[in-house]
């Protein structure tokens, strides 16, 4: 049959808009910071932008990571965090999956509904909620039950005392985003255990296996692929996000330095301190996009993605 | 609430209905919803804290009241006079608060208008057309989907400055010859900042909202596009008036993620706007040197303000967040 508009036209007028964005936002962006990381643009003074000074930028920031106490304690910083909250939110999420699982759906709607809450908070509001859980006075959640159990004597200022760091600092991070990030894992191993014919669990439980068996012998064994990809992807995702670690730290919940990550380093480089280095943050950014596009082949990968795509249906 | 706390007790006492019996039954059941209620506690109060904080005269986040407290309601009064603490006098005008809800509004409904314009005639070609490069644009979503926008922020700040002083110079000329009036140019500026700021974080929900439409049109049956070309209708016809009605909750559950998104940003807002919004308020109130003056009930009324419509899309859209929240990814 014969169409009024040819397929590319009609494929051009659908896809432009977000074509358009997805160049403006992600390709441009990509190859701009690269370009930017050998350039000495600092303060946005953009005719700096082409005045380039080949790899110092690169060499000051290793030499930063082997000397600036700061820096050093940024990168230490990014590995504990990424390890800590990595294992928080895949078997946090993988734990969530299996109890909501096992209930009622209208019990277990409810918690995963609650556990999907703090993705959807408003980051503002979530990192207030904290700042007052952990606020130092009688006040505050955590201060007011340790003080009640005879824990401590007197409140403290859980982030910022410096005989704490780095781990209480550490530990509020990892909490605080684990609550976030947890849920991605929980939705998608649910959904895989959502996938199993409920006769056979019911016919397991017939022939007498225990809830534990079931758990053990058919849910996690359901999920390992999907075990990798989660790992994967939060991995990703904890490296390069920083939103919530941006108001803990900018509130002065937790300790400057020992709340930074690599991440939340490369934005207060460029935007939040007096002196804003960008070239800098740009070459500390492209190791973000290194990871990111390595990362995300490697999730492709394991998506088995060649697979899912199907030939449409409504091709004419 | 009733029938939750009467099927929790049913679910205690194994008296499900077989067809739809849960696997964890008696003490297990018991066991597993003690684990996950304590598990929820710290997360569960703490919201409920904020919204008791915000009716007191000082911080509850505690269970345990060992100190005066004052049950008020002018923690919201105090807040839209812009009076933000009882020593300082007035800080904002009323007029000023109001803004910052509008900022706010305008920026989430901005990113869900583009959202939205963008990602549903892309999901739909994605669907429905076998063209060439559909794979490696598919492959090239995922990927930028798993890719944190937020990362490239220094480049797009870059074209945000780097956009600007020509398109500026350019109004400025034509103010100079009097075309136009220099409180125009002045709400040019504004307009910029708002255009950028929703197009840019509107740009971080796409590769994600592709998919998600992708997903939405693959269930639509291809007859009903089919028969409307065959009656002649063009292909922008046939998806105009056969398909979209038919994905009209996709839309709206799209409308609701991207709205949510658009209104929870702070750190797009705090670099692309001078403008404030409720994001900004709140993060400007805590950070560094307004502290020492801060009164915190006052934020607390600020941020369940901020946090109400979130919940109330929360509780209306139940089931889709929990589908979309997956990025649409199935199994």
């Amino acid at each position: 049959m014969k169409l009024r508009y040819s397929k590319k036209t009609t494929t051009l007028f659908f896809l432009a808009p977000a074509l358009l964005l997805v160049f403006f936002f992600y390709l441009l962006p990509v190859v701009l910071t690269i370009w930017i990381s050998f350039t000495n643009l600092y303060n946005w003074r953009i005719d700096l932008a082409f005045q380039f000074i080949g790899l110092e930028n690169y060499r000051n920031l290793i030499h930063f990571i082997m000397n600036d106490p700061d820096v050093s304690k940024v990168a230490k910083t990014t590995i504990a965090f990424t390890a800590m909250t990595l294992v928080v939110n895949v078997l946090g999420g993988l734990i969530l999956a299996i109890l909501t699982f096992l209930l009622e759906e209208k019990i277990s709607l409810t918690f995963r509904l609650l556990w999907l809450l703090p993705r959807m908070t408003p980051i503002a509001v979530f990192g207030l909620l904290w700042y007052y859980f952990f606020y130092g006075s009688e006040h505050g959640t955590f201060n007011s039950i340790l003080l009640k159990l005879g824990l401590i004597e007197e409140p403290i200022s859980w982030g910022t005392e410096p005989s704490l760091q780095p781990w209480a600092s550490w530990l509020i991070i990892v909490y605080v985003n684990g609550l976030v990030g947890v849920s991605f894992g929980m939705i998608i191993f649910y959904s895989v255990f959502k996938s199993i014919p409920r006769e056979l669990l019911i016919a397991a439980q017939v022939d007498g296996a225990s809830t534990l068996h079931i758990v053990r012998h058919i849910l996690i064994p359901m999920a390992r692929w999907h075990l990798v990809f989660v790992t994967v992807w939060q991995l990703l995702s904890l490296l390069t996000t920083y939103p919530h670690l941006f108001v803990l730290v900018e509130w002065g919940v937790v300790d400057k330095d020992y709340g930074t990550t690599w991440a939340l380093y490369v934005f207060l480089t460029a935007f939040s301190r007096t002196v804003n280095y960008q070239a800098l943050a740009a070459a500390a950014a492209v190791f973000l996009v290194i990871i990111g596009i390595i990362l995300g082949l490697v999730i492709l990968r394991i998506m088995r993605f060649e697979e899912m795509i199907q030939p449409v249906r409504g091709d004419l | 609430m009733a029938s939750i706390a009467s099927r929790i007790l049913r679910a205690l006492r194994g008296e499900s209905d077989r067809a739809d019996q849960p696997l964890a039954r008696g003490r297990i059941a018991a066991i597993i919803l003690a684990v996950l209620i304590l598990a929820s506690l710290p997360v569960v109060s703490s919201y409920i804290f904020l919204v008791v904080t915000s009716f007191a005269n000082t911080i509850v986040f505690t269970p345990f009241i060992e100190f005066a407290v004052n049950w008020t309601v002018d923690n919201y009064v105090k807040f839209f006079q812009g009076k933000l603490s009882p020593a300082a006098g007035q800080v904002y005008s009323t007029t000023d608060i109001v803004m910052f809800i509008v900022n706010t509004l305008i920026v989430a409904l901005g990113v869900t208008l583009v959202v939205l314009i963008t990602s549903v005639p892309a999901g739909y070609a994605i669907s429905r057309i076998g063209f060439r490069g559909r794979g490696a644009l598919m492959k090239l979503l995922i990927l930028l989907h798993a890719f944190p926008g937020v990362a490239l922020i220094i480049a797009v700040y870059f074209i945000y400055i780097y956009m600007r002083s020509p398109l500026f110079q350019a109004f400025e000329y034509m103010a100079s010859k009097g075309l136009l009036t220099d409180e125009v140019l002045a709400s040019f500026d504004i307009a910029y900042s708002f255009f950028f700021v929703i197009v840019a974080r509107a740009s971080l929900e796409i590769p994600m909202s592709i998919w998600l439409m992708k997903g939405f049109f693959d269930k639509v049956p291809w007859e009903f596009e089919w028969a409307a070309i065959v009656d002649g209708a063009s292909r922008f016809t046939a998806f105009r008036k056969a398909v979209l009605p038919l994905v009209k909750p996709g839309i709206a559950a799209l409308a609701i993620f991207a709205f949510l998104a658009g209104w929870e940003d702070l750190i797009y807002v705090f670099v692309f706007l001078p403008q404030m919004t409720l994001a900004t308020f709140i993060h400007n109130q805590l950070s560094g040197g307004s502290l020492e003056t801060t009164y915190l009930p006052i934020v607390a009324a600020a941020a369940t303000l901020y946090l109400l419509p979130t919940i109330l899309f929360f509780v209306i859209t139940q089931r889709l967040l929990l589908e979309a929240a997956s990025g649409g990814f199935k199994g």
